[in-house]
């Protein structure tokens, strides 16, 4: 049998927040792999809760060009 | 249905079905951030920005609670050529039906370069101006920068060159003296070996 993973406490239950702003794109960007895609929970232990969310705040963030959607860009 | 106080009531086939005629409010809560082109002053797009845009949602009957012009800002990535553009953020209160109308009219508008609509979320609080955000980044980044261990300098090479030369002296020096020690038992006589 593997070890379980180490058990984590979701990052922004315990800072209380409650809601994930699109607009603050410097919070998102730490929630983001090497390659701009979304990180998984696993790795960052954030609830199902607020994964959600963030997910959603970071689909429009980069619709709005505030964070990247791939590492390298053409031209 | 207790609360029930004006409205329609309708029997059909043994269900009761209730229509509220007068609903409480209409109106629902929206946020909109628009990107501005480069093309324009700052000042202008400004100006743009305040008496067009925010003109749209005056005449399509809502409500501004909340005005935020962020400035100049670079995009993640090129959008139709242009490298970045100008920010700006409007929350109002509008009724659903006329929003559709504003969509169109922003989609139309030629300094447009793309906008975001969505509704507010109940757990989002009070809107924060973005200079004020970028101030507190700011602080935070001059924080860590002074926790931060000064850069330790890399031995020159000249430095690397004479202590390699330095050290074998010193190691060849021990080992005369052993060698010397080692003959000295070995001549000895009364030592049994």
């Amino acid at each position: 049998m593997p070890p379980r993973p180490k058990k984590y406490i979701c990052p922004f239950t315990k800072s209380g927040i409650k809601y994930i702003d699109y607009k603050d794109p410097k919070t998102l960007a730490m929630y983001i792999t090497y390659y701009r895609s979304i990180q998984s929970r696993f790795h960052t232990g954030v609830s199902l809760k607020m994964q959600k969310q963030l997910a959603r705040g970071i689909k429009r963030a980069r619709q709005m060009a505030l964070l990247p959607a791939v590492r390298y860009e053409k031209g | 249905m207790k609360d029930f106080v004006s409205g329609i009531k309708i029997e059909t086939l043994g269900n009761t079905y209730y229509f509220l005629t007068e609903p409480k409010s209409m109106t629902t809560k929206y946020e909109i951030m628009v990107i501005i082109k480069s093309d324009l002053d700052e000042p202008s797009a400004k100006k743009h920005f305040a008496d067009h845009v925010g003109g749209f949602i005056k005449n399509a009957g809502g409500k501004v609670t909340f005005e935020d012009f962020w400035g100049s800002r670079g995009f993640a990535y090129m959008i139709k050529k242009y490298k970045w553009g100008y920010y700006g953020v409007f929350q109002f209160d509008m009724d659903p039906a006329k929003a559709v109308e504003l969509r169109r009219e922003l989609r139309l508008d030629n300094n447009v370069l793309r906008f975001l609509m969505i509704k507010v979320d109940k757990n989002a609080g009070e809107p924060r101006k973005y200079a004020d955000m970028k101030k507190e980044y700011d602080a935070l980044e001059k924080d860590l920068e002074k926790d931060a261990t000064p850069v330790v300098e890399a031995p020159s090479r000249e430095k690397l060159t004479t202590v390699k030369k330095a050290e074998p002296k010193k190691e060849e020096a021990p080992k005369d003296a052993l060698d010397k020690k080692l003959d000295a038992v070995i001549d000895d006589a009364s030592v049994d070996l």
